[in-house]
């Protein structure tokens, strides 16, 4: 383990344990003690201790496998599509990508496996992309994991991008960890906020981590490529610039049809009519504060006289008052609606993570104190269920003028 | 069939607080479960060996205190247990903790098909699954809804944006589930008196054969560099009238005056 | 032709003089919140003229004061989450609200007490004691939203009377406003007291017709350390009815023992879209939580029950979660009302050994009225809840039928030597059956009480008795 307490040293006087953002030191026997597993070697505690009695050893000390990271040149997004259409997340990719590049002086390219889908290739440059690797094959047609995943590799191993970008699709949690687990590399999910460390030009990858509680920068120092993924709605696609030129370079890769160990039978596709949440304008979020499940429709009203659609935290979904394609959060959607309504949400910070890139935040809650009022652009203190039917009243007024 | 069910004891994260003044967790009294997913993943299991016969095997990596939610999952009806801890897997990352459990499922032997829940509640990173069957080599789906097994074919229904994926596959496979798979059921009186007395089996780094390079910090390509409290908006503005309805107007009125409505 | 003077001007401007007029309301969209709690049925709702937020003792003193001068009728409010229509202002006028008494003043945790002002919700007691190690053993259904206050005037039970009795049982002290203006604090924090009457008891399940409660002083007790909740699942409701006593012969007190019929687990499965174990097998619940302070103790405790349980034929001993088997014992009012939004919710009590009389009649007047029910009983103490549902019958026949149905009904229970509530209060709903059931001088005493302290009738009127 890469941090000691020298026991001589310590006074127990505790300040350690509460320094530790990962609950990894517990007191034992009047003496700080680290529980190894919780333990990540962040150091918190080290700078934390009055009595200098921690130590951090060096880890580079211990021998392990470099790659030449000089060899590894660009930044890599991989575009997903599904039945011939990108997905948002991709595009999105690209406008982070793209700073990651020029900050690097490095190229950005994007990648696209599929088959008939050459002209997604334009797309990808117009949205930024200095070139586009195009696996272009009726093999590739559909998703496949081992496919996808030996494609991507080989592609890796002959181009050697530094960065690999994924969209936090279903695939891109399957396709990316597959990819680093070969590699051998490290990955870092649901990024939030990518940049370059001016010293060391690594990525820095900054992640909610316990929930949002604390946010995380990782770095991978010495392994490539740096690979992270990222849900869609945390960035803004770039406006399509129609005459930016790229270079489409079409790649071949060569996967053994018995290292292909899935075959897809049929996709069972499910009405789309459920409500999408993620592109909507107007969200109505609702939180404990809404009481009990009968009084949803008050904010459905609502929902239906803006235009928008409700959403919800997740006590409220744990609940099972609403499904969980409509939770907002940490472990549900992240949106950024034109205007968010919380609705007796307290804001939990796990909540906060879903949904504080709203453009306009309003939050009604009883309680004065609730850390909602906090990140609102306008802030109600009262209650709810009495504000909702009064404010649905007016809007449909206001609709009908 | 044997079954080995992977399984991580989190803190319960619906009831992690912060400190709003040093922003760090209060961890205090705050009960460690069996992450919830990884629950669907021991009851799928012990599906499976109702209907095929077979060994259900839960293991786990953590600290000492984590043998609780391997009692729990014995409590269920799990048939063995292994905990993996070790000072020297701390820190591990993703990778490093897939090469460690992919060790230790090497040393069970034979083993049929890997279940996971499709990710922790704690680190949410969905990645320990797919990149431990990477590290066996053998075929993953993740996001599992479904599962059938009929001699050594597996037909799996997987969770897509739009819909499911019918995937048919062979063993062995590790499949990642979701929680509409099924329903956990519950643990017996006599199974959880009975777990409660079991002294579960724990293997140290010594026990599995893997290199040191490749465990904990050290085996970890990742480093974590800075953690710090999330940003936050700043302070806007309260709105406040004589009645509910006047403040509901001036509301209103705000956003109309922003063009928002 | 109501003895009461409507509120004017005038008193709302003497009201914003104590108060300051933020805590002074007239909005008309406001006073529609208060003009029911928990109580769905629009035949028991009535609209207050004004409502009112004090910030302390002294200002609820002062209002009540001046509520004699006007002969305005107040009506005390906590957290609206009574079933018996208790907080609704029968006869209009000031409905007094005590969120604002939000504040805890002290935990002792050495002489093992809390004080806290009358708005703290139960939940916030129940977690600063928990921090503490410590125990408060109150613990009715809605502690996440009911308040301290509102518990101490309906002597709310809940789940853990069993072993710890009801909030009565944990009252040191009562500091009230009594229905003249005065402040007094009732009781003391004796172990053993022979001075006198005990009047904090008598305040105690008042429902807010004596004084308004505004601060109390509770006891706390050592927070048990280990502890295992057992699901006993029967397919013979007389099997299950069996075991609870079988348990306390046995030398064993439960820190709680429920009972759940079939159409409660199913409403409740249905309610909260979960899948219960026997839902569909006829199975009925009963769920026992053992307490102790170590292991071994309670494996032993465990070993004794779940052997009981095999002794009087459960078909499964398991162990009952949070996450489902509580949380629908928990949701059982809210799934009735998801069946059906009008349902009237029975709170009888019993003789723990009459608990099987009464659910071998029930079933008889279901059928014999035509109303559906659903069934949860705190079976350790004899508290039953009948949810009695409206479903699609019209109006005018629903209150009929239900008028003849808690006829036959408490006159059973009357006859077990029961009564009408175990935990929620008579409130303003079941004012008829209690003058029609009571033992007439034993009502004429609580009258005479009543118009000692509060001749003029300013107090929480139509409540309990007209």
């Amino acid at each position: 383990m890469s941090v000691t307490i020298q026991q001589e040293k310590c006074i127990g006087c505790g300040t350690c344990t509460t320094a530790c953002p990962f609950g990894a030191i517990e007191a034992n026997e009047g003496k700080a003690a680290i529980n190894a597993v919780n333990c990540t070697a962040c150091g918190a505690c080290v700078r934390s201790c009055p009595e200098e009695a921690i130590v951090q050893k060096d880890a580079n000390n211990v021998q392990r496998e470099k790659v030449d990271a000089g060899m590894y040149k660009g930044v890599w997004v991989y575009l997903e599509q599904f039945e011939g259409n990108l997905r948002r997340v991709g595009l999105e990719l690209l406008a982070p990508g793209r700073n990651l590049a020029d900050e690097l002086g490095e190229e950005l390219a994007a990648v696209i496996i599929g088959h008939n889908v050459e002209s997604l290739a334009s797309k990808a440059i117009a949205s930024g992309a200095d070139r586009v690797y195009l696996v272009d094959d009726k093999e590739y047609a559909t998703y496949n994991n081992d496919n996808y995943t030996l494609a991507l590799t080989q592609m890796i191993n002959e181009h050697k991008p530094n960065v690999l970008l994924l969209g936090a699709t279903n695939d891109g949690r399957e396709l990316g960890p597959r990819i680093a687990s070969k590699m051998g590399t490290g990955l870092c999910a649901d990024c939030t906020n990518l940049g370059i460390d001016p010293e060391t030009k690594l990525v820095a990858w900054t992640r909610p981590a316990f929930g949002g509680n604390i946010m995380a920068t990782i770095f991978c120092p010495d392994q490539r490529p740096q690979m992270g993924t990222v849900r869609g709605k945390v960035f803004k696609p770039a406006e399509p610039d129609e005459t930016r030129t790229g270079e489409i370079v079409r790649a071949c890769p060569e996967v053994s049809r018995t290292a292909i160990r899935t075959k897809l039978i049929e996709i069972l596709k499910i009405g789309d009519n459920a409500c999408n949440i993620e592109e909507a304008e107007i969200i109505v979020g609702c939180g404990r504060g809404i009481g009990k499940r009968e009084n949803l429709k008050l904010a459905e009203e609502l929902a239906q006289a803006l235009g928008g659609v409700v959403g919800a935290s997740r006590p409220i979904v744990d609940s099972e008052w609403i499904s969980s394609l409509q939770q907002v959060g940490q472990t549900g959607k992240t949106v950024s609606p034109k205007i968010y309504i919380a609705c007796g949400i307290s804001g939990a910070i796990q909540h906060l993570a879903g949904m504080s890139s709203a453009d306009i935040i309003i939050a009604i809650n009883k309680d004065p104190d609730a850390p909602i009022f906090k990140i609102a652009d306008y802030g109600i203190v009262g209650d709810v269920l009495e504000f909702l039917p009064i404010l649905t009243d007016e809007v449909r007024k206001l609709k009908a003028n | 069939m044997n079954i080995v069910v992977c399984v991580k004891q989190v803190p319960d994260t619906t009831e992690v607080k912060v400190d709003p003044q040093n922003h760090t967790l209060v961890r205090q009294g705050i009960p460690a479960i069996v992450s919830p997913f990884d629950k669907n993943a021991l009851e799928e299991a012990l599906k499976l060996r109702e209907k095929h016969g077979g060994k259900v095997t839960v293991i786990s990596m953590g600290p000492n205190q984590a043998d609780a939610a391997l009692k729990e999952c014995l409590s269920i009806g799990a048939d063995d247990a292994v905990l993996i801890s070790d000072a020297a897997f701390s820190g591990a990352d993703t990778l490093a903790t897939a090469r460690t459990l992919a060790a230790a499922i090497r040393k069970l032997g034979k083993v049929d098909m890997i279940l996971c829940g499709k990710q922790a509640i704690d680190g949410d990173t969905a990645q320990v699954g797919p990149e431990l069957a990477e590290q066996l080599g053998i075929a993953v789906v993740t996001y599992v809804a479904k599962i059938e097994v009929d001699g050594n074919v597996v037909t799996i229904q997987r969770e897509h944006e739009e819909g499911y994926m019918v995937l048919e596959t062979k063993l062995p496979v590790l499949a990642t589930v979701v929680k509409s798979i099924n329903v956990p059921r519950l643990a017996t009186i006599k199974g959880r008196m009975k777990a409660n007395k079991t002294q579960i089996a724990v293997w140290t780094a010594n026990d599995i054969d893997i290199d040191s390079s490749l465990i904990g910090l050290n085996g970890s390509p990742t480093r974590v560099h800075r953690v710090f409290a999330p940003p936050q908006r700043s302070q806007g503005e309260m709105i406040e009238g004589t009645t509910t309805r006047d403040t509901v107007n001036k509301l209103l009125g705000k956003l109309t005056d922003a063009k928002l409505i | 032709m109501s003895k009461y003077n409507a509120v004017t001007p005038e008193l709302i401007s003497e009201l914003e003089n104590i108060l300051g007029s933020r805590y002074v309301s007239t909005d008309p969209d406001k006073l529609e919140v208060y003009k029911t709690d928990e109580e769905a049925n629009p035949k028991y709702h009535h609209l207050p003229e004004v409502v009112i937020f004090p910030g302390n003792a002294e200002e609820v003193a002062a209002v009540i004061r001046l509520a004699n001068k006007y002969i305005v009728p107040v009506t005390p409010r906590g957290a609206g989450t009574g079933l018996a229509g208790g907080a609704i202002p029968v006869f209009g006028g000031i409905v007094l609200v005590l969120d604002r008494l939000d504040k805890i003043i002290e935990i002792n945790e050495d002489s093992l007490y809390v004080t806290a002002q009358a708005g703290v919700r139960t939940s916030v007691i129940q977690e600063e004691a928990k921090k503490r190690g410590l125990l408060y053993a109150g613990d009715p259904c809605s502690s996440e939203s009911c308040q301290i206050g509102g518990n101490v005037a309906t002597n709310a039970g809940g789940n853990r009377a069993i072993k710890y009795g009801t909030t009565r049982d944990q009252v040191y002290i009562v500091e009230v406003v009594t229905p003249q203006g005065d402040i007094v604090s009732l009781g003391s924090r004796l172990a053993k007291k022979s001075t006198g009457y005990a009047l904090e008891q008598l305040l105690v399940g008042a429902e807010g017709t004596l004084g308004i409660v505004t601060q109390v002083t509770l006891k706390l007790k050592p927070l048990a350390t280990h502890s295992m909740d057992l699901l006993a699942i029967f397919t013979d409701i007389d099997k299950a009815l069996s075991l609870p006593n079988k348990i306390v012969k046995a030398g064993i007190t439960p820190t709680s023992m429920e009972f759940m019929d079939n159409k409660a687990i199913q409403s409740c499965a249905r309610y909260l879209k979960i899948d219960l174990p026997y839902t569909d097998k006829k199975g009925v619940y009963v769920i026992v939580t053992l307490e102790g302070f170590n292991e071994d103790d309670v494996d032993q405790q465990t070993a004794i029950v779940d052997e009981l349980c095999t002794e009087v034929g459960a078909a499964e001993v398991l162990v009952a979660d949070e996450e489902r088997v509580w949380k629908a014992r928990r949701n059982f009012a809210e799934a009735a009302r998801a069946d059906s939004l009008v349902y009237y919710a029975e709170d009888i009590v019993v003789p723990v050994d009459k608990i099987s009389d009464l659910m071998k009649k029930l079933p008889e007047l279901e059928n014999k009225y035509g109303i559906a029910t659903t069934t949860a009983a705190h079976i350790g103490d004899g508290n039953i809840h009948v949810n009695a549902l409206k479903m699609n019958i019209p109006d005018e026949v629903w209150n009929d039928t239900l008028g003849e149905f808690h006829k036959e009904l408490y006159g059973f229970i009357y006859s077990l030597g029961g009564r009408l509530s175990g935990e929620h209060g008579i409130g303003s709903k079941k004012i008829k059956e209690m003058e029609l059931f009571t033992n007439p001088l034993e009502l004429k005493i609580m009258k005479a009480v009543k118009s000692a302290l509060d001749p003029q009738n300013i107090l929480n009127p139509g409540k309990i008795f007209n």
